[in-house]
C-alpha cells in the first residue's frame, strides 16, 4: 500500500508537546484542524475517545494507534506524531508511547482504512524501522522515511 | 405411445362406461375416432409429462441420498454420489428393469440415448446453472493479478492434460481414431483438462494449509485452469463442428477457429465487465432483488442460447454471463438466490450423466480407460509440477501442488455429456470418461493428506521469506457466536475492499485476498480459525480486533432492551389461558 497517497507532509509531526493520553488526542485532533484535513473537531474527538473507551489502542514498544469512525471526514484521514519523551498511553505493555498514528474513517464508505492502520504498523513494529523514526528531527524527514517504499 | 394411446382409449371407455348407449356409440362412431385421437394424443403428453415428473421425483431423492451417504460415509464430493446413484437407477442398471404398470419402463434408453429429450433438457439447465454460477464466483480480480506461478501451473496442467488426454486415443490400437485433430481425440483431450479444486479446497483447509506457498499456489492456479478450461472447450467445440460437418481441419481453419472462440470470449467477457455495472445499474430500478435475479440468469440462458449458435457451447456463455457479474455488487445476492434452485437441479444432472454410464459398452474400453485415467493423472502432476519446480518449489513441493490438481469434476462430466449428446464421443468412451473423473476425485485425497507430511515445500534459497504461516484461534462459548463474528468480519474485511471468497466446503471457508495478501478464515464448531502469512497478520488482527469491541456495543444494546423475561412472559401470556 502507498503510504503517500494517505499522509501528505503536514499530517506527520516530530514535536507533538501534550504529555497526557487525552492531550495528545486532542493535539492531533487541533493539528489535523489546522491543516484542514478536518472541520468537526468535537465529532472526531468523541469517535476517537469512544474507541480509545473499549480498549486502549496504546500497544507495545512505544507505538499508540487512536482512531476512530466518524461521518464527519469523506475519506481516510491519516497522521503520525512523535513525542520523543514518552506519554502514558495505557500501554499493553505498560512502557510510555513515543509515536503516534491516528487514522479517522466514515463509517459508511468502503475503504483500506484498518488496513492503512495495519500497514504502518507493520512497517513500525520492525525495530530498525522504529529507530529510524525516532531519530527524525524534521517533519520532511518523518515524511520521508514513512513513505521511501 | 402405443401404451399412452392404449391407456387413453381405455380410460375413455371407462367413462363411458356400459352407461352409454351402444346406439349413440355407433352413430358417432367417426366422430368418435377423432375425439379418440385428439384426446390420445394430448394424453400421450401428459403421459410423458407424468412419465418426466416421476423420473425427476426419483433422481432427486436418488441422487440426494447418494450423495449425502458419499458425503458423510465415503469423506467424498457429493457429486460422486449423485454420479453412483444415476448409475445405479439408469437404464443400463435398475431403472432399465423396473416396469411399472401404466407407466412403463422407469429409465429406458430412447433412441440409444439414456435421457429422454425432456429428462436431458432439465439436466442442460442444470449444467448451464452450474457454470453460471461457477463463473459469479470466479475471483477475475485475483485472476488478473494474482500469483504467476498460479497463472504457470494451472497453463502447464492444462497443456499437459489436453495433450496426453487427445494423444491417448491416438495412440490406442483399434478405436479408428488417428489423427489428434480427430474431434473425438480432441474431446478426451478437454475432458481430463478442468481441474475440480473444491475437494483440494476442503482438505487444505481441513489441515490447515489454505494459506500455505502450496495452498496459495493450487487456488490460484485452479482459477486459470477454468478460465483457460474455457476458452479451451470453446477451440473444441469449434474445431469439432466443423469437422464433424465436412471432413479435414487444416490449420488455417484452426487458427479461424481459435480467434473466433477466444474472440467471443474477450469481446464478450470484456462487454460484460464495462457494461454489467451499468446493465445491473438498469436491473436494480426493479427494486426487488427476486426481478434482478431472474433477470441476470434470463441473460444468462440468452448468452448460453448464442454461445452456440456461435458454435461455441451453451455452458460457455453461461460462464461467460457469470464471470461479466462476478465483479458487480449483485454477485453475492444472485448467489444467494440461485443456492436452492442450484441444490436441486444440479445433483439432476450429475444423476442423469451417471445414468448414461451403459456397463456393456464400457467393457471393451475399459484397460483404455485405465490407462486415460492414468495418464489424466501423470498430466497434471507432470504439468503442473514442473512449472511449479521451475518457480520457487522443491520436489516436495511441486508435488503437493500437481496432487492437489488432479482431481476432475463438473466440468469434465459436463463436456462428456456435451460430447455424447452431439454424437462427437461415443457409449464407451463416455464411461471413460466418467472413469476417469472418479479415479482422479477418490485418489486425490488420500494422496494429498499424505503429501503434506513432511516439511515445507519451498526450495531452501526461497525458504523463510516470510512465507511462514501463522495461526490465529479464537475460542467462542457457542457456534452462533462464532457463526455471527466470522459473518461480521467477512463484512469488515469486504468493507476494507478485501476479496472474500466463500469456499463450498464443509467447514465454512473463506478465502481473503488483495493484492499480495491472502489468507484464509475458517469456522470450526465454536472456534475460528484464521491462517495468515506472518506478513499480513497485522492487518488480519486488527480488522478482528475492531469486530470484537464493536461485540461490545452490541452487548450495551441489548441491554437497553426490555427485560428478556418479560418480554418472554408478555409472549407466552394467555396461550394457557
Amino acid at each position: 500500500m502507498n503510504l503517500k497517497k494517505v499522509l501528505s507532509p503536514d499530517t506527520v509531526w516530530v514535536d507533538l508537546k501534550a504529555d497526557s493520553k487525552q492531550g495528545i488526542i486532542e493535539e492531533m485532533i487541533d493539528r489535523l484542524l489546522a491543516a484542514g484535513k478536518i472541520n468537526d473537531r468535537e465529532a472526531v474527538l468523541t469517535a476517537v475517545l469512544e474507541r480509545e473507551a473499549k480498549m486502549s489502542t496504546g500497544m507495545q514498544n512505544g507505538v499508540a494507534i487512536p482512531h476512530g469512525k466518524t461521518d464527519s471526514v469523506k475519506s481516510l484521514v491519516a497522521a503520525v506524531g512523535l513525542n520523543k519523551s514518552g506519554v502514558n498511553f495505557d500501554s499493553m505493555d505498560g512502557a510510555p508511547c513515543t509515536i503516534f498514528i491516528m487514522t479517522l474513517s466514515p463509517t459508511k464508505r468502503t475503504g483500506p482504512h484498518i488496513q492503512f492502520l495495519a500497514e504502518v504498523s507493520r512497517l513500525i513494529s520492525q525495530p530498525a524501522e522504529r529507530e529510524k523514526l525516532l531519530a527524525c528531527t524534521t517533519h520532511g524527514e518523518i515524511y520521508e522515511t514513512l513513505t521511501r517504499k | 405411445m402405443q401404451e399412452a394411446a392404449h391407456v387413453a382409449t381405455n380410460a375413455v371407455h371407462h367413462v363411458g362406461g356400459d352407461v352409454v348407449h351402444a346406439v349413440a356409440a355407433a352413430a358417432h362412431n367417426v366422430h368418435e375416432a377423432v375425439v379418440h385421437q385428439a384426446e390420445a394424443s394430448s394424453h400421450s403428453i401428459t403421459h410423458m409429462m407424468m412419465h418426466l415428473i416421476i423420473q425427476l421425483a426419483v433422481i432427486i431423492v436418488v441422487a440426494k441420498i447418494g450423495g449425502y451417504l458419499f458425503q458423510r460415509f465415503l469423506k467424498m464430493p457429493s457429486v460422486l454420489g449423485e454420479l453412483a446413484s444415476g448409475m445405479l437407477i439408469g437404464p443400463y442398471a435398475l431403472g432399465g428393469m423396473i416396469d411399472i404398470p401404466n407407466l412403463g419402463i422407469l429409465f429406458a434408453e430412447s433412441h440409444g440415448f439414456a435421457a429422454t429429450p425432456q429428462l436431458y433438457g432439465i439436466a442442460t439447465l442444470a449444467s448451464i446453472i452450474l457454470l453460471f454460477l461457477a463463473g459469479l464466483e470466479t475471483d477475475l480480480a485475483a485472476f488478473i493479478r494474482y500469483s504467476v506461478v498460479g497463472s504457470f501451473v494451472g497453463l502447464g496442467g492444462l497443456f499437459a492434460a489436453f495433450v496426453l488426454g487427445d494423444l491417448c486415443a491416438v495412440f490406442w490400437p483399434g478405436n479408428g481414431i488417428d489423427s489428434f485433430m480427430d474431434p473425438a481425440a480432441l474431446f478426451l483431450g478437454v475432458i481430463s483438462v478442468a481441474t475440480s479444486v473444491g475437494i483440494t479446497a476442503r482438505i487444505l483447509a481441513e489441515k490447515q494449509k489454505m494459506a500455505s506457498p502450496e495452498g496459495v499456489t493450487i487456488l490460484a492456479g485452479a482459477v486459470f485452469d477454468d478460465v483457460f478450461g474455457i476458452v479451451t472447450l470453446a477451440i473444441v467445440m469449434g474445431m469439432a463442428k466443423v469437422s464433424l460437418g465436412g471432413g479435414e481441419v487444416n490449420w488455417g481453419e484452426i487458427g479461424i477457429i481459435a480467434a473466433k472462440a477466444i474472440g467471443f470470449f474477450v469481446v464478450v467477457t470484456a462487454l460484460g465487465l464495462i457494461f454489467s455495472r451499468k446493465i445491473t445499474a438498469m436491473i436494480k430500478k426493479f427494486k426487488s432483488t427476486e426481478i434482478i435475479v431472474s433477470i441476470c440468469f434470463g441473460l444468462a440462458l440468452l448468452l448460453a442460447g448464442l454461445a452456440e449458435m456461435a458454435g461455441l457451447a451453451m455452458i460457455i456463455g453461461a460462464y461467460i454471463m457469470g464471470l461479466a457479474l462476478s465483479r458487480t455488487d449483485l454477485a453475492h445476492e444472485i448467489e444467494h438466490h440461485m443456492e436452492g434452485v442450484y441444490n436441486l437441479l444440479v445433483p439432476i444432472f450429475f444423476c442423469v450423466m451417471g445414468m448414461m454410464v451403459d456397463f456393456a459398452a464400457m467393457k471393451p474400453v475399459l484397460i483404455f480407460g485405465s490407462v486415460y485415467s492414468l495418464l489424466a493423472i501423470v498430466s497434471k502432476v507432470v504439468g503442473c509440477g514442473l512449472p511449479a519446480y521451475a518457480m520457487k518449489f522443491n520436489l516436495r513441493g511441486s508435488l503437493r501442488i500437481g496432487l492437489g490438481m488432479l482431481p476432475r469434476g463438473e466440468v469434465a462430466l459436463i463436456v462428456a455429456g456435451i460430447g455424447l449428446a452431439s454424437g462427437i464421443i461415443d457409449q464407451g468412451i463416455f464411461g471413460v470418461s466418467i472413469m476417469m473423473t472418479v479415479v482422479t476425485t477418490m485418489l486425490a485425497p488420500p494422496l494429498l493428506v499424505k503429501s503434506f507430511e513432511g516439511g515445507s515445500g519451498l526450495r531452501k534459497e526461497m525458504d523463510g521469506g516470510g512465507e511462514d504461516v501463522e495461526v490465529i484461534e479464537l475460542a467462542f462459548p457457542s457456534r452462533d457466536i462464532t457463526e455471527f463474528l466470522l459473518n461480521r468480519f467477512v463484512r469488515a474485511l469486504q468493507a476494507e475492499e478485501f476479496f472474500v471468497h466463500h469456499l463450498h466446503t464443509e467447514q465454512p471457508t473463506y478465502r481473503v485476498l488483495k493484492d499480495d495478501i491472502a489468507f484464509t478464515l475458517v469456522q470450526d464448531g465454536g472456534k475460528l480459525i484464521i491462517n495468515v502469512p506472518q506478513a499480513n497478520q497485522h492487518v488480519a488482527r486488527m480488522i478482528l480486533l475492531e469486530e470484537l469491541l464493536s461485540l461490545t456495543d452490541l452487548l450495551e444494546s441489548t441491554k437497553q432492551m426490555k427485560d428478556l423475561d418479560e418480554m418472554g412472559s408478555d409472549l407466552m401470556s394467555g396461550l394457557f389461558a
